[in-house]
Parts: C-alpha cells; sequence; structure tokens
C-alpha cells in the first residue's frame, strides 16, 4: 500500500511543472558551474543573485496568486509605482521616515490598496477581461502619477530611515579579488521575500481564501455554486494585490536608495512570463509557490551569470526571451498531448 | 438618426467624445488649436501608431492578441538602417540612394513577415496562447535588438530618406499621412469587400465553427498575423523617418497606446467585432486628445495617458451595454 | 408527515413577460426516482431552477415535508437537503477529488483554513455512500465523465440530501457508464432517497423512473405513474403530436455508390468500416456513445485521418485529410454541437449561411459580391421558413431549432455529393425538426446522398432507408429497408 501510494505520488510530482522547472535550475546551475571555472558557487555570486531575486521575487508572489484565479495583472508595476512615489514624496515634505522607514511602508502600502479597490471594483463588477481593465489601470496610474500628480525622481534627498533601511545586510561577504578586498553585502530585503514566498504559500495552500483563488480559477460557475462570494474575493484579491504592490516598491526604493517613477515600467513584461514559466497558467486554477521561485531564481540566474560564461550582458533579454518562449511551448506541447 | 446610434454605438461614442474634447480645448485653448500647426502636427504623428493599429487590427479581428510587434519593427527597422548606413554611396545620385532605402524597405518587410509567420506558427500549430507566444517574441526581438546595437541608437539614416518622411505628396499631404490612407484603403477593402476579411470575423467569432465549414484556419492565422506584422513594420519604419535612426526600444509604449485605441474603437481582442473607420476615429481621437494636451506648458505628456486609460477603463464599463446583453453578468438574485 | 417529499403547486414563472412556467404542478414522492421528461425549452431548467433557489417563483405553493416553504434561497435548498446537479456537474477541473467533495461542506460550515485531514475524513464519508472506490489525490479534470459524476453525487450525498436532482445524467456516458449510473441511482432510491432525474430520452426514462412528469411549453401534461404510460403516448405527451408514420421512401437511388469505404481502421476510434451509399438514400449509423459514430464521421469531413483502409469517391480513391479536402470533394458536415463547432453566434445570420461558399458568392479575385449574399441567405430564410424578419441580425437572435436551420443551410447552399448530419435535431423544438427532416427527404430525393448519425432512434428510424449499428468502434448489424425498426436497432446495440 505505502510503496504503491509512493510511487504514485512520485509518478504525480515528475507530472507537475514545477519539478521540471527545479530540474531546470539545477542542471543549468551545473552547467554555468562547469562552464564558469566554478564562479557560480561563489559566495559573492550568490549573495549578488539573491539580491537581485528579492524585488522580482515578490512581485511574482503578486503575480501569481491573481493568474491561479484566473486574472491577469498588468497593473502591478504601476500601482507600485505611484504608491512608493507618492510615499516617499509625502515622507519628504514632512520629515518623516528620518530614523525608521514605517511611515513610507505604511504610507505606500495604503496607497497600494486603494489604487488595488479600483482594479478590484471594476474587475469584480463586470464580466471584463482583466487583462484590458489592468491595461487601462496601468495606463491611468502612470498617467496619475506623472502627469497630475507630477512626481519627481528622489535620489540623494531620499529620506534617511528609507535609505539605511535599504543598506541592512544580514552579513556580509568579503572576497579577496586581485589582491583588493571587495565586500558583498547580502541585503535584509531578503527577509521580507522569504516572508512573502511563505505567506502566499500558506495563502493559497492552508486558507480557504486561496482554495477559493484555485475554485474560482478552475471554474467560476461552479465556485459560484459551491457558495463562494465570487465578487467580494474579487475585490478582496485586488485590494491586498494592490496593498502588497505597495509594499514591494518601497522594498525597491529602500534597495536602490532612489524613488523613480519611472522604474517601474514595462516590469510586468519581465515577470509574467516568469511566473507562466513556473507553471501558472494564464487560464487560471495553476501554479505554486515553489515552481515560481524556480522560475524566478533560473532567470536571474541567467541574467547573472552571463558574463561568468562569456556571454555578452546585452544578450541577457534575448536569452530570457528564449527560455520563456522553450517554457510555454514544452507546456502548450505537453497540454495538447494530454488533450489527445 | 436613432437608427444610425443603434447601429453605430461606438461611433457615436466617438464623435461625441471627439466634440467634447474639441469644444472644451476650444474654449481654453482656442487660439492655438485652431491653428495650421497645431493640425499639420497632428496628422504628421499621428500615421505612425495609426499604421501599426490598423495592422494589429486583424489580430485583435481574428481573435488574438500580439504584444511583440513594437520590438518586431525595431529588430527589422534596426537591421535595414544598418543596411542603409552601409550600402549608401557617399556622393551617389538620388537613383542609387532610393534603390538602397527599396532594399533596405525590403529587408524590413521580410522581417516582419519572419516575425509574423513565427507568431502564427507558435500559435496556429503549437497552439501557445497569443499572449504567452507574443510576449516571448518580444523579449527576443527587444533582446536581438539590444544585442546588435548594445542599445544604442543606429544611425546613418539616408538623408534622402528623412527628407522623403518629410515631404509633402502634391505639395499638401505630408509623406506619413499618405502611406497613413493607403495602408487604410487597403485594410478596409480587405476587410469590407474580400472573402478573406468575412471569413477573418467569422474566424475570430468562432474559431472552431469557422474549422468546420471548410477554412483553412491555420493558413488563415499565420497570413493575419504576417499581415499585420508586415504592417506594424512599416509604421516603425515611418518612426525612423521621425527619428532619424532606430533603436531597440523606440516607441515601446505603442504596444499599450495600439491596444488601448483598438479597446477604444470597440475591437476587443476575444474577436469577431469592431469597424475599421471606428478604428481611425480613435487614432485621430486619440492624437488630438494628446495634441490638445502638448498645448498646455504645465500640463505633460503623461496627462494625456490618465485621459486615456480613464477613458479605457469607462468605454470597457459602458462596453458591456455597447454590445449588447453579453458581456455584463446576468444580476443573480438568490 | 406528509406521503410527499415536494409538493408543487401552480408553480407560475414569467421572464420579461413571457410565461416560461404555467401554473406547473407536481409532486416527488421519497424513495423514488421521479422523471422529469419533455423537449428542449419546455421549462425543465426553470423549474429546477425553482426548487433549488436559483430564481425565484411568480406563483405558486412549495411543500417540502408537510411544510409550506416560502422562499426558497441556494442555501435554503441546501439546507433542507434538495442537491442539484448540474449537467456540468460543477466541478474543478485542476484540483483533486479530495478537495471537490470536501469544499462545498467547507464553504458551508465557514471554515477560514484548510484541514486535509478533515478533507480526508470528509471525502472517505462521501465515498463510502456509494461505496466508489477512486484515488483521491488524483486530479479532476483526469478522470472520465462517468467518474466526474459519481464525484459529483457523493458530493452531493454529503448534505444529508433528501432530494437529487440530477440534470440530463446520460449525456455524455456509454451504455455501460449508464448502467452503473442506474444501479447507483437504484442504491439511493432504496436508501429513501428521492431522484428527480431529467432527461428527454424514452428508454432511459422507462427504465429508471417510478413517477413521471411530462412537460411542453410551460406546462406539464401529464404527471403519475410510469407504468400507466405507454412509449407511444409519452412520445404524444412530449411532443403534442400523435407519432406519424410519414417514413423516408427513397424514391431516386443510383446504381452506382457515391460514396463507398473499405476496411476504414482508426484504432482506438474504430475499426473495419465498410459500407457504401448511393445518390438518393438517407444512412442512419447510430449507436451509443463511445461507439466510434462521431470519429467515424469526422474522419470523412477529413478532421480524424484514418490509419489504413480507403475511401472511394464517384468511383475515385480519395484521401480526406481536411475539411477544405471535404468542402472541395462536395461533401458536407454538420456538427454534433451547434453552439461550438457550428455558429458564429455573434455574427449575422446571412454570414452564417454563407460562410462554406464563399467562393461561389466573390469574383475571381477573392471581391465578395454583398448582395448575391444576401439573396442567398434570403432564399434559405424563406426555404426553410427561419424566424427572422432580417438575415442581417446576428445568430445570436434565433431560437435552437433555427439556429440549427442556418448550419444546414450552410452546407446545403453548397454544391453535395455527401451530406453528414451528425445528431441534427438534439436541442430542436418539435416544429423545426419536422420542417428539418421534411427538407432532408426532399434533397435526398433530389439525388444527394444523405447520412444521418443519431443516437434518437425514432430519428434514425423514420428518416432513414438503411441503417449501420454501430458498437465498439465495430459495425455490429445493418438493416435496410422494413428490417428497420426501433426493436431491431436495440436487439443489437445493447
Amino acid at each position: 500500500m505505502s510503496a504503491s501510494a509512493g510511487s504514485s505520488r512520485l509518478k504525480r510530482m515528475t507530472k507537475r511543472t514545477e519539478f521540471w522547472i527545479f530540474l531546470v535550475l539545477i542542471v543549468m546551475c551545473i552547467f554555468i558551474q562547469a562552464r564558469s571555472g566554478g564562479q557560480l558557487f561563489t559566495a559573492n555570486t550568490i549573495v549578488t543573485i539573491l539580491r537581485s531575486m528579492c524585488v522580482d521575487g515578490m512581485f511574482a508572489m503578486i503575480c501569481l496568486i491573481v493568474m491561479v484565479s484566473g486574472g491577469f495583472d498588468l497593473s502591478f508595476p504601476a500601482v507600485a509605482a505611484l504608491a512608493y512615489s507618492l510615499a516617499t514624496t509625502i515622507c519628504l515634505n514632512n520629515g518623516w521616515c528620518q530614523t525608521n522607514p514605517i511611515a513610507g511602508f505604511v504610507l505606500s502600502i495604503i496607497i497600494g490598496a486603494v489604487l488595488g479597490m479600483l482594479n478590484g471594483w471594476i474587475i469584480s463588477n463586470f464580466k471584463l477581461n482583466t487583462m484590458i481593465v489592468t491595461l487601462g489601470t496601468q495606463t491611468f496610474f502612470t498617467g496619475l502619477s506623472m502627469g497630475l500628480l507630477k512626481m519627481k525622481e528622489i535620489t540623494s534627498t531620499l529620506p534617511a530611515g528609507l535609505a539605511s533601511f535599504g543598506k541592512w545586510a544580514l552579513f556580509t561577504v568579503k572576497v579577496d579579488m586581485n589582491g583588493r578586498e571587495l565586500s558583498y553585502d547580502m541585503t535584509g530585503m531578503f527577509i521580507p521575500f522569504v516572508i512573502f514566498c511563505i505567506v502566499t504559500s500558506f495563502v493559497l495552500n492552508k486558507t480557504m481564501f486561496g482554495r477559493a483563488l484555485y475554485a474560482i480559477g478552475g471554474n467560476e460557475t461552479s465556485a459560484e455554486r459551491a457558495g463562494y462570494n465570487v465578487k467580494r474575493i474579487k475585490f478582496i484579491l485586488y485590494t491586498v494585490v494592490g496593498a502588497a504592490s505597495g509594499f514591494v516598491g518601497m522594498v525597491r526604493v529602500c534597495m536602490a536608495r532612489q524613488s523613480i517613477p519611472k522604474a517601474m515600467i514595462g516590469k510586468e513584461m519581465t515577470i509574467i512570463p516568469a511566473v507562466i514559466l513556473g507553471g501558472a497558467s494564464i487560464f487560471g486554477g495553476e501554479g505554486t509557490v515553489f515552481g515560481t521561485v524556480c522560475a524566478v531564481a533560473i532567470i536571474t540566474v541567467v541574467s547573472n551569470s552571463m558574463l561568468l560564461i562569456g556571454i555578452d550582458s546585452y544578450w541577457q533579454d534575448f536569452f530570457n526571451g528564449l527560455i520563456i518562449l522553450v517554457g510555454v511551448t514544452v507546456s502548450a506541447v505537453q497540454a495538447m498531448r494530454r488533450n489527445k | 438618426m436613432k437608427e444610425f446610434v443603434n447601429k453605430n454605438r461606438y461611433m457615436t461614442m466617438l464623435l461625441g467624445l471627439l466634440a467634447v474634447i474639441l469644444v472644451l480645448f476650444t474654449i481654453t485653448k482656442g487660439s492655438l488649436l485652431w491653428t495650421g500647426g497645431t493640425w499639420k502636427g497632428i496628422v504628421m504623428q499621428f500615421p505612425e501608431y495609426g499604421v501599426i493599429t490598423l495592422g494589429i487590427m486583424f489580430c485583435f479581428v481574428s481573435g488574438h492578441i500580439d504584444m511583440s510587434f513594437v520590438a518586431l519593427g525595431d529588430f527589422a527597422s534596426i537591421i535595414a538602417v544598418r543596411y542603409m548606413a552601409a550600402h549608401t554611396p557617399e556622393n551617389g545620385t538620388n537613383g542609387q540612394i532610393m534603390g538602397v532605402i527599396l532594399v533596405g524597405l525590403l529587408i524590413a518587410v521580410l522581417i516582419g513577415a519572419l516575425g509574423g509567420v513565427i507568431n502564427g506558427v507558435l500559435i496556429a500549430y503549437l497552439n501557445i496562447p497569443p499572449v504567452m507566444a507574443t510576449i516571448a517574441m518580444q523579449l527576443v526581438w527587444l533582446g536581438l535588438s539590444t544585442a546588435l546595437t548594445q542599445g544604442y541608437a543606429v544611425n546613418g539614416v539616408p538623408a534622402l530618406y528623412t527628407e522623403i518622411g518629410h515631404s509633402n505628396v502634391f505639395g499638401f499631404i505630408p509623406f506619413p499621412l499618405l502611406v497613413f490612407i493607403i495602408v487604410f484603403i487597403i485594410c478596409a477593402f480587405l476587410l469590407k469587400f474580400t472573402t478573406y476579411g468575412e471569413k477573418l470575423y467569422m474566424l475570430g467569432s468562432n474559431i472552431k465553427a469557422a474549422k468546420f465549414s471548410g477554412i483553412n484556419t491555420k493558413a488563415m492565422l499565420i497570413g493575419t498575423f504576417v499581415f499585420a506584422d508586415v504592417v506594424a513594420t512599416i509604421g516603425c519604419m515611418l518612426m525612423v523617418s521621425s527619428n532619424n535612426s532606430a533603436k531597440a526600444d523606440y516607441g515601446t509604449s505603442y504596444v499599450m497606446q495600439v491596444i488601448l485605441i483598438l479597446v477604444l474603437a470597440g475591437v476587443l481582442p476575444d474577436g469577431g467585432l469592431g469597424k475599421i473607420t471606428n478604428v481611425v476615429l480613435a487614432i485621430v481621437t486619440v492624437q488630438i486628445i494628446s495634441s490638445c494636451i502638448n498645448m498646455f506648458k504645465d500640463l505633460n505628456i503623461y496627462y494625456a495617458n490618465m485621459i486615456w486609460g480613464g477613458l479605457l477603463i469607462v468605454v470597457l464599463i459602458l462596453g458591456t451595454k455597447l454590445n449588447g446583453e453579453g458581456l455584463i453578468r446576468k444580476k443573480k438574485k438568490a | 408527515m406528509s406521503e410527499y417529499l415536494l409538493e408543487m403547486k401552480g408553480i407560475c414563472k414569467s421572464f420579461a413577460g413571457v410565461r416560461a412556467l404555467d401554473h406547473v404542478n407536481f409532486k416527488v414522492r421519497p424513495g423514488k426516482v421521479m422523471c422529469l421528461a419533455g423537449e428542449n425549452g419546455c421549462g425543465k431548467s426553470t423549474l429546477v431552477k425553482i426548487i433549488s433557489g436559483v430564481y425565484t417563483r411568480d406563483e405558486g405553493e412549495v411543500i417540502f415535508e408537510g411544510q409550506p416553504v416560502t422562499k426558497i434561497t441556494p442555501a435554503e435548498a441546501t439546507r433542507m437537503g434538495i442537491q442539484v446537479i448540474y449537467q456540468d456537474l460543477s466541478i474543478f477541473p485542476n484540483l483533486t477529488v479530495m478537495e471537490n467533495l470536501a469544499i462545498n461542506s467547507e464553504i458551508t460550515a465557514g471554515v477560514k483554513f484548510v484541514n486535509r485531514k478533515r478533507w480526508e475524513e470528509t471525502a472517505k464519508e462521501a465515498l463510502s455512500k456509494i461505496g466508489y472506490n477512486i484515488d483521491l489525490y488524483a486530479k479532476m479534470g483526469e478522470l472520465s465523465v462517468a467518474d466526474k459524476q459519481l464525484v459529483a453525487i457523493c458530493r452531493a450525498l454529503l448534505f444529508n440530501a433528501k432530494l437529487i436532482i440530477m440534470d440530463e445524467p446520460t449525456t455524455a456516458l456509454t451504455k455501460k457508464e449508464v448502467d452503473a449510473l442506474f444501479t447507483t441511482v437504484r442504491q439511493l432510491r432504496d436508501s429513501g432517497i428521492a431522484i428527480m432525474f431529467i432527461s428527454h430520452k424514452t428508454e432511459e426514462i422507462f427504465e429508471i423512473s417510478d413517477d413521471v412528469c411530462i412537460m411542453r411549453n410551460g406546462k406539464n401534461v401529464y404527471s403519475g405513474l410510469t407504468s400507466e404510460l405507454t412509449p407511444d403516448q409519452f412520445t404524444y405527451y412530449m411532443t403534442g403530436r400523435e407519432l406519424t408514420n410519414d417514413r423516408f421512401e427513397p424514391k431516386n437511388i443510383s446504381r452506382e455508390p457515391v460514396l463507398k469505404v473499405d476496411q476504414l481502421t482508426l484504432p482506438g476510434n474504430y475499426e473495419n468500416v465498410t459500407f457504401s451509399l448511393r445518390k438518393g438514400e438517407i444512412l442512419g449509423i447510430t449507436g451509443l456513445l463511445g461507439s466510434g459514430r462521431t470519429e467515424l464521421a469526422l474522419s470523412l469531413f477529413g478532421l480524424n485521418n484514418p490509419k489504413s483502409g480507403t475511401i472511394t469517391l464517384n468511383g475515385s480513391q480519395v484521401k480526406i485529410t481536411s475539411p477544405m479536402k471535404a468542402q472541395k470533394l462536395k461533401i458536407g458536415y454538420v456538427p454534433e454541437d451547434r453552439l461550438t463547432e457550428g455558429l458564429c453566434l455573434q455574427q449575422p445570420i446571412a454570414d452564417n449561411i454563407t460562410l462554406a461558399s464563399l467562393k461561389r458568392l466573390s469574383n475571381a479575385l477573392g471581391i465578395l459580391k454583398h448582395q448575391d449574399i444576401l439573396d442567398d441567405a434570403q432564399i434559405w430564410k424563406e426555404k426553410f421558413s427561419i424566424a427572422t424578419d432580417d438575415v442581417r441580425k446576428f445568430a445570436s437572435t434565433l431560437s435552437g431549432g433555427n439556429q440549427q436551420k442556418i448550419v444546414l443551410s450552410k452546407w446545403l447552399s453548397n454544391d453535395l455529393d455527401v451530406l453528414i448530419l451528425n445528431g441534427p435535431t438534439v436541442g430542436v423544438d418539435v416544429g423545426a425538426k419536422q420542417d428539418i427532416h421534411a427538407l432532408v427527404h426532399e434533397l435526398a430525393n433530389e439525388g444527394l446522398a444523405v447520412i444521418i448519425i443519431s443516437d434518437d432512434l425514432s430519428e434514425v428510424v423514420t428518416n432513414c432507408n438503411r441503417v449501420i449499428v454501430m458498437k465498439e468502434g465495430r459495425i455490429v448489424g445493418e438493416m435496410d429497408g422494413d428490417q428497420v425498426t426501433e426493436d431491431n436497432i436495440l436487439e443489437i446495440i445493447r
């Protein structure tokens, strides 16, 4: 009994996208490690890669939960941008956040939530293509931020509390480079990233709200018949997603030590494909945190280690595109086989 | 009158919108708005993305979406400009240079067609959801362009090319506008008067039924993507003449703008819907909005974004009524 | 305690002034199978939605377990023990069997967090109700329709169901699966649960039900014991007309066959299929779901390429590799599922009718002749009496029967040698059904070779001069002329 259950569990596991994505990640890492003469698995490279994963990884979590519910959110970068620009500007003007970043984060989260509510209201009240709706709100929020509110770049004047929070290091790796000692900080922002993953995973797997998202993504009519208040769930989802975008945006501001309203434009075009590569379906109802993290890791590792294996970093977008193309092709062909 | 409104709800809405905008700006900036310069600017600017929009409309009518067209067009124009820059003779005659330009254009069109074929094959034969296939291709083309140019603009556009782009045909039609008009005539003809257009609308509203009616849906899709992407590439070649160079990220904002215009015109990516005259009306409306906003010194171009985004949302919500009850969720009474 | 579990008296319901239900009365006894029968559009589903609380009745009385019920909400219906198993089964294909089973009761209980252990218990309890065994961790979407249905039944039983309403549960099942389902239904019945079984298939109704309630045009025209009803009476009540015997008499059969199929095989679909078809004939191909009838039809239309065997058309051997090729070879196909395969609903009627004959309605350059298209559509509108005032209106504005007429016109306006009709009158009202049959007879007598694929035996018997019966991918019987009777077919089919 247990042996056969074990083997069937193994069989189920090999059917899952995240299993293969994980394998690809491992194989790729080994390949890069070999080609680069062992430069990938060095403390400084890993610290750098983990650092660049933080913000994208958190955005990916946001994207993931929307996709699980069968939605498609193009507006989260615009929400984040508007939220952090406005929040830092308010902090700057009022002299807040001189010692700690709390006010900035709270403001950013609140603004994000409000913007998210607008998405949520439209999407839950009208049966519309979520991609087009969020395209509209994305354009609107960007216009609002840089047009009406005239958000400016805040660089050297960034409140000290935010800047120092961004410098928070868990530990520092020191490397001897031709006699010069270089130090690499392991960013403290990795903590919110890990928390994000845990919370997303918890919500998706351990709460009825998360299961509702899978149910709605799988079959919205059935979800309604089963007794879910689909409208309310969608409203809450987009509000939470807005708040989370505000938070992640602020993390980015802290890490970059500058608030640039334009910095987020086009971000959705790299995050969404990564989430899909990780096994989420654009038709909803599929996707896991583990798969998404693996996919983000693949893309980050590729971007960060191109130079290590002697490829010009200008090829980064091309390889990202290629990986995603292969990923979506494989899953489409698999789906075709299953239907036959 | 009432019948016209009922039959052309989107057109009525767009005309109403246009009227409101014109009245509003006539009151606030009438002296600036009604000048030759302003209108010349308007007709010079919209053909660029107008041409692209007309092409991508075909994808939307077929029930598919394309996100790759600007990246593809940029790549094509980079290659074309590189070719033109390398082969333009220093002191060549206009005829010689014209030859080089034509070859350059041909190269661009062929690359556009190649991109269309790839999109079509990915979607029709490999069954990849169009959004995904074309986002991935967008990254691929952008990546290729970036890798080739290291992110720099490619210069060396023959002077003649820019000259033509800024010329007035017959002394009063700006060249880009002429291109737009020609493309419009071809598109309108294809959609309204040919079996291809007829089949395209039917395929867009139910691809399976089209297949069961003996239509070669795969060939149709590939053909549609080729046409759309070639037309979009032509739009990008117009961009080359106004920028006097090609670059990996020229016109990236056009992706969203094109989708926005199409939805504004009632051409939804769900397929089978929309009239080309409405699309032209929407293109002009969008351009007038941004030109008008440009007249205010204290307003930057992002105001236009705000208005467009807001409009899109309002149109979508209104659209649930404009397209009949099919789109709106029936109120459930518990 | 009343003798009846549920009594409904004088139920009326109107939508936008149109009366969908007109003083409907019926009763459900506990521990019995009650069949709600009627043609499409007779108000069956409206009635079900009133019972399950989705719609509110305009007038009438509902008595459940002897107690009058004033207002039913979906939650109230569940609490009272009424469970509906919809035709689409309301399942979540992306979730496991276990979650599908547990989700409803978890929601009803207002639980906030997941407790997989409790889910598993719930799921096991549900399965044990009918002694059904299945991998709890299997993905729902990967199960067969029959398994999905059993899971849906188990889920319904979790709510201490007293009345289970099953909406057309046998539509997508094979005969074997139907038998298994009926065994389960009887088992439930014997445990005291009332089953309301919605169907329009005569044989099934007589096989399974104790009571029957027949509806027509929003009224119930018969309710009582099934045993007091003969199949002929049943059909009369269903359709409102005496069973006429205007059987198709071929008048004009060619000597040479137009289509010959020899040893056609596609493993897993059908094997060694051999038959021939002459002009002027209407050949029926019948068999249960999964017998290979649809797969065979698709092969003849180029959508399901056979592995071996030959197809000969007008004396020359052909390979039909795509619908385009089939069309060139003058073969037309009216698909099974009108809405997904046959129509572009959001397009004008005229464009739908002329979709397959655009070549004829355009010039050599592919330029459309708009007037010809409208004229052509107009001709078909009149010939088929399609109920519309303007062929430029959307196809979605028509009723099912009229929509089917469009799909037929689409092929008939082509010059055809062979026309394949797959389920030509599924979901079509009686009037339109007669129109369609009459036109097919006329066309056959004009020299068209027709194949009707159907599991509606009365349709096959009245319309076909020759019938092939398929079972598990093989031809198991062929009969023609007077041999074609429902009994003869039934004998082979089982």
